[in-house]
């Protein structure tokens, strides 16, 4: 990397760390801490909860989502924009006038102590493991590309938040988070751009736009109904909004930038704000993964984007067979050269005969080349069984790497960095305020000084930074464990909402009965994972339907039985 | 639907009720659906 990307990724994220830090100097109490003394505006408010949301994950795989299934994956979003309404209309107020520094602080008032303590420990077990990969995901992808140190880039990032989430609570992270929004969001668009600049100059971005049409990359929607296809109309509205109600509902990470709003007026506008852009800014992610993809027909793509397990089967005695399907696929990208030249032609013409005969044509050779990218797949797995073959992750990254100008480099690196940081500081924060009001100041130390809960709120923040830190560190020893956290959050996602929904909208069902068909409902999700081949996303709407039928009949019995 | 004081102060943008600002929120929903079917369905 050139000292110019140096400069900016370093530059970037330390003035965001210092100006938080500064920002938020000088004395504070538990309040300020932890609910930023409720002064955020709605702005704030809504890039904070979307900052929360985007993790490095968010802009390292999305494209590289789009670059190889199309735009399909923008309809997990569609549940969003509901759920945010629902939210403004029953949960804000509730948690706006009872004035609680947590979700969980809720359920004492309506049902009982021990409800309070199930919801805030399957949250602190859910969101803990989360932290330590929002780390760890980046850092694997960076230290693969970039050949930096896996444990000293887990070590940076979490010590860079720790610094100033310690430092300044939950104002520090709102504040750091328009800047890293900006820094994203900025660092994308100008991505985008310069990925059309690096189109021949005979492809203009119209035309780049039907390259992508024609070869099935703009394949936004789909009504046909599967329940193990994640990505469909139906899926997005309903699993979407279930899994949406109880992440923006419930998960303390995100109740937590709103409950630092001003006025209820503030936090609506703020969460609206956020189901307004969400589905605009996924699309221009995914967007920019379709303009790569458009770009890659123009210049050879790598026959596999994980470079580091390609060159491990180079140390082999395979290297001679990997050597020939690069060759192979060398010969595919050759041959599709002409047809792609045919299919632009066609497009500037309006030649319908002539764009279906390349269409075809480059149909046959995708194809082709997508049996050369199993192969090394296979190949990989021969070598090193316990290798994760799927390098969409890479996809972007590698793009930037090999063909982005210089200073863009850093600025998209800093884009990683920013977006990871944004959300460990977060859930940070949030895993901090759970422990002391849920736990350490209700049922440990009650009556204890501002200053001392203060002093607490820090030291449990920097207990799960360290923990997030020492997470991200052993997640390297293990495999798929960022799909595993994902069915993670939706196995406890769906009990956790069922227990909010009851609260709020089933006023017969009271405490031993919600407690009880909480327990039941997770058993009851925990079983169907296992035993069923069912998309996890689904696993959220029968989790909350559980506990709410499991909390009616036990209600009814013990009614029935006094 | 509880509405206390504070809905007074706290006004949406634009709308005169909050009403205003969730069917502008899911009407932009649909708006979507529709126009990314229109593009799905114009590639196809």
């Amino acid at each position: 990397m050139s000292i110019l990307d140096w400069s900016v990724l370093l530059g970037t994220i330390l003035f965001i760390t210092v100006y938080g830090i500064w920002r938020t100097r000088g004395a504070q109490n538990i309040e300020g801490f932890l609910k930023g003394n409720n002064r955020e505006k709605w702005w704030t408010i809504g890039l904070s909860v979307m900052a929360t949301q985007a993790s490095a994950i968010t802009f390292l795989s999305t494209p590289g989502q789009a670059y190889e299934d199309g735009m399909r994956f923008l309809q997990f979003y569609f549940g969003l924009p509901i759920a945010m309404v629902i939210i403004c209309i029953s949960f804000v107020p509730i948690f706006y006038r009872l004035k609680v520094y947590t979700a969980y602080e809720f359920l004492e008032s309506r049902f009982d102590l021990k409800t309070r303590i199930l919801a805030a420990l399957l949250f602190l077990i859910q969101r803990g493991l989360a932290a330590g990969i929002t780390i760890y995901a980046p850092s694997i992808i960076l230290s693969t590309i970039l050949g930096w140190n896996i444990n000293l880039t887990n070590v940076v990032l979490g010590v860079l938040v720790i610094l100033y989430t310690v430092s300044g609570g939950t104002r520090a992270v709102s504040i750091t988070q328009k800047q890293q929004m900006a820094v994203m969001m900025g660092g994308m668009i100008m991505a985008g751009i310069i990925v059309v600049n690096l189109l021949p100059p005979y492809v203009s971005f119209p035309d780049a736009i039907q390259v992508a049409g024609e070869m099935g990359k703009l394949n936004l929607i789909n009504f046909s109904f599967d329940w193990n296809d994640r990505y469909n109309v139906w899926s997005g509205i309903t699993g979407g909004l279930f899994l949406f109600m109880s992440y923006f509902g419930t998960d303390q990470s995100q109740v937590a930038r709103y409950l630092s709003g001003k006025s209820m007026g503030e936090i609506r506008l703020g969460l609206l704000f956020n189901g307004l852009l969400k589905i605009p800014m996924q699309f221009i992610i995914l967007f920019i993964g379709v303009m790569v993809f458009v770009f890659y027909q123009f210049v050879q793509p790598p026959v596999y984007f994980n470079k580091l397990e390609k060159e491990k089967v180079y140390e082999t005695a395979y290297a001679e067979r990997m050597v020939k399907l690069e060759q192979t696929h060398h010969a595919i990208y050759k041959q599709k050269t002409k047809h792609i030249k045919a299919l632009v032609k066609g497009i500037q013409s309006e030649d319908a005969g002539a764009i279906v005969n390349a269409k075809t044509n480059l149909n046959g050779f995708n194809k082709q080349e997508k049996e050369v990218r199993n192969q090394v797949k296979d190949l990989i797995k021969e070598v090193n069984p316990k290798a994760e073959t799927r390098d969409t992750d890479y996809v972007f990254i590698t793009f930037v790497m090999q063909h982005m100008p210089v200073g863009m480099i850093g600025l998209l690196l800093a884009v990683i960095f920013c977006a990871s940081m944004s959300s460990t500081a977060s859930e940070l924060n949030a895993l901090a305020s759970t422990s002391l009001i849920d736990l350490y100041k209700r049922s440990v130390k009650e009556g204890g000084s501002d200053k001392h809960y203060l002093n607490m709120s820090k030291f449990f923040t920097v207990v799960w930074g360290c923990l997030a830190i020492l997470f991200a560190t052993l997640a390297s020893q293990l495999d798929n464990l960022i799909q595993a956290v994902n069915i993670l959050g939706s196995i406890f996602y769906g009990t956790i909402l069922g227990i909010f929904v009851v609260a709020f909208y089933f006023k017969y069902i009271k405490a031993n009965a919600v407690f009880w068909a909480a327990v039941v409902a997770e058993t009851l999700v925990i079983f169907i994972y296992i035993r069923t081949e069912i998309g996890f996303l689904w696993l959220n709407p029968i989790g909350c339907l559980l506990v709410i039928f499991f909390g009616y009949l036990f209600q009814f019995l013990r009614s029935a039985k006094q | 639907m509880q509405e206390n004081e504070q809905e007074d102060i706290d006004k949406p943008l634009f709308f005169k009720s909050w009403k205003g600002m969730y069917w502008l929120v899911i009407g932009a929903l649909l708006f979507q659906i529709i126009l990314f079917y229109a593009i799905t369905r114009y590639f196809a």
